[in-house]
């Protein structure tokens, strides 16, 4: 980075979130993605047993998962039955809130660069001082920030939907290093996954929504994890979060090569047809 | 050469096995407009972007302002250059103002809502600022994006045809801030496809279609390409006339009944041959000196190029 790199990348992030803030293309589809995936959590956990006139604790395969769980996640063992089911069932549903991060990424990130590609306006940003590095930071920047404030935001809403709805102290249980793990840690890093994949897709398609298709594939492995933790009746510890942690960060680091050399003024001109 | 801030050597530019540019030399000082002219895939936004340190040369070097150019000089020297590049390429969601701000903010400029303003005033929209730049006509587009070159008060203005696509009115206008970057003595390469714009405000005019096919300024290039075309309309038939100056041109000599056309004749030969033509008891009704249009020497150049390609 040369001298006033600040200055170019602050501009060029200000911008893009200006830009992105117009653009409900853009905007739109990760604020759905994350009040669908708080959604299922609610209707499973309070809403039915409401419907039903029944408890989740009543539903003993559940309350033996719970009880499992609370091996795992101390702060589920100092609950009464029913709100130890609540709450593990609220814990095993935060792992889809990791949906946000993934969808809002690529959304944002497809429409800050793609956006600019179909725009053609790419090409005079190229022809100012900015070295490409700056710009791949400054591109990247603002999709982030705004992915990770909807993220946080998301949490936000889930966790004070628990407060209001569910039973007294289930969204203490909830507060915890998992969550700090999952949303502080693996979070930020699906993110960056999505943000990266979205640079190199950006060489191929056209359309932001071709790339969000493309990066729809990263839903699936967040997807499956969801899955397969329903399915089995566990929930994913702090120790697996921290391994799939890792893992993200070495793809991250792959990825970050592969953006840096696909991100060149060269490529960017001439193959970004 | 004194003043000079562009200069070109040799470049040439590849593309895989296509090659765009093809040795192209050339100069360009302050307080000059070079235009550049050739057909389609000539190679001139390729030119311009080589200029513009957006790619670099395949072989060949690029000064600016009597630096090399180079992967490490380029960021910096891609301050001394203003670029219209070939779609104007405004963010439609922001304004005016918050487009160029941006642009301020690229090239770190101290005060941004001054050299904006400054800017905007210059190409005539500074009372459209607050607008959208979606919300903008084609006309003002392009003076919004030549502001746009022009924020960061360049010495070189590299421009990628500034007036295609425009009505008469917003091209003349457009014409009126180019001459003015030339009064100003900025260092102006304009490509066009526009002959009139390029004989009316190019200091010299450049003809690459892949390789460099003539360089001068309008004038000579008509002269010197294809020689002054005279007609001389005698009394009686010309058929004498015509032995006469027979041997003064090297090229066409078409006799017309009392007109004789000269083609191809050396412009500085022309008072000989009427000379010639009085001592020869020739009496002349009218001498009609016609140079050929640029338009006939651009043709002529492209089309003897493309048949030996």
């Amino acid at each position: 980075m040369t001298p006033g790199a600040s200055q170019r990348i602050g501009g060029l992030v200000a911008k893009d979130l200006a830009e992105l803030s117009r653009n409900p293309g853009a905007t739109v589809p990760p604020i759905l993605t994350a009040i669908a995936a708080m959604v299922p959590a609610f209707l499973i956990t309070i809403v039915t047993p409401k419907i039903s006139g029944e408890h989740v604790a009543d539903a003993q395969e559940l309350q033996r998962a719970a009880q499992r769980a609370a091996e795992l996640l101390p702060e589920l063992g100092l609950l009464a039955p029913n709100a130890q089911v609540q709450a593990f069932m609220f814990q095993q549903f935060a792992l889809f809130l990791l949906l946000v991060p993934v969808v809002g990424s690529m959304a944002l990130a497809a429409h800050a660069i793609i956006g600019e590609k179909i725009a053609r306006t790419l090409e005079p940003l190229l022809a100012t001082p900015i070295s490409t590095i700056e710009l791949l930071v400054a591109k990247t920047s603002a999709p982030f920030a705004l992915t990770l404030a909807l993220m946080w935001a998301t949490l936000l809403v889930y966790v004070g939907g628990i407060a209001a709805v569910a039973e007294p102290d289930v969204w203490r249980a909830l507060v915890g290093t998992r969550v700090v793990v999952m949303f502080f840690v693996v979070g930020p890093l699906i993110s960056l996954v999505s943000l990266q994949l979205a640079i190199v897709i950006s060489l191929r398609v056209n359309d932001p929504r071709s790339a969000q298709q493309l990066g729809a594939l990263i839903i699936l492995p967040v997807t499956g994890l969801f899955v397969a933790q329903l399915m089995g009746g566990f929930v994913v510890g702090v120790n697996a979060l921290l391994a799939i942690a890792a893992g993200l960060a070495v793809v991250n680091a792959g990825l970050l090569y592969l953006g840096a050399r696909v991100f060149q003024r060269e490529n960017i001109l001439m193959r970004w047809k | 050469m004194a003043g000079e801030l562009v200069r070109a050597q040799s470049i040439t530019r590849r593309f895989d096995s296509r090659v765009a540019v093809d040795a192209l030399s050339f100069e360009l000082s302050a307080g000059e407009i070079l235009a550049l002219l050739g057909p389609n895939g000539a190679g001139k936004t390729t030119t311009l972007r080589m200029l513009g340190g957006l790619i670099l040369p395949t072989r060949g070097s690029v000064d600016i302002c009597g630096e090399r150019l180079t992967g490490r000089t380029a960021a910096r020297l891609r301050r001394a250059i203003g670029m219209l590049t070939e779609t104007p390429g405004l963010w439609d969601r922001l304004s005016v103002r918050r487009n160029l701000l941006t642009y301020a903010h690229l090239y770190n400029i101290t005060k941004p809502r001054q050299a904006v303003d400054r800017a905007l005033e210059i190409v005539g929209v500074l009372d459209r600022a607050a607008d959208l730049a979606g919300s903008l006509s084609k006309g003002l587009r392009q003076r919004v994006a030549i502001a746009r070159a022009l924020l960061h008060n360049p010495q070189i203005v590299l421009l990628d045809e500034p007036t295609a696509g425009l009505d008469p009115a917003s091209a003349r206008h457009i014409r009126d801030v180019i001459a003015g970057l030339r009064a100003e003595g900025r260092a102006v390469l304009m490509c066009t496809h526009n002959l009139t714009e390029a004989e009316s405000l190019g200091d010299r005019i450049a003809i690459l279609n892949t390789r460099l096919l003539a360089l001068d300024e309008p004038d000579a290039l008509r002269r010197t390409l294809s020689g002054t075309r005279v007609e001389i309309d005698v009394e009686g038939a010309a058929g004498d006339a015509a032995t006469i100056v027979k041997s003064f041109t090297a090229g066409g000599l078409e006799v017309r009944g009392a007109k004789l056309v000269l083609t191809s004749v050396d412009a500085n030969l022309v008072p000989d041959v009427i000379a010639a033509l009085v001592r020869g008891g020739i009496r002349i009704r009218r001498v009609t000196p016609e140079q050929r249009s640029l338009e006939d020497v651009y043709l002529a150049l492209v089309n003897e190029r493309e048949e030996v390609a």
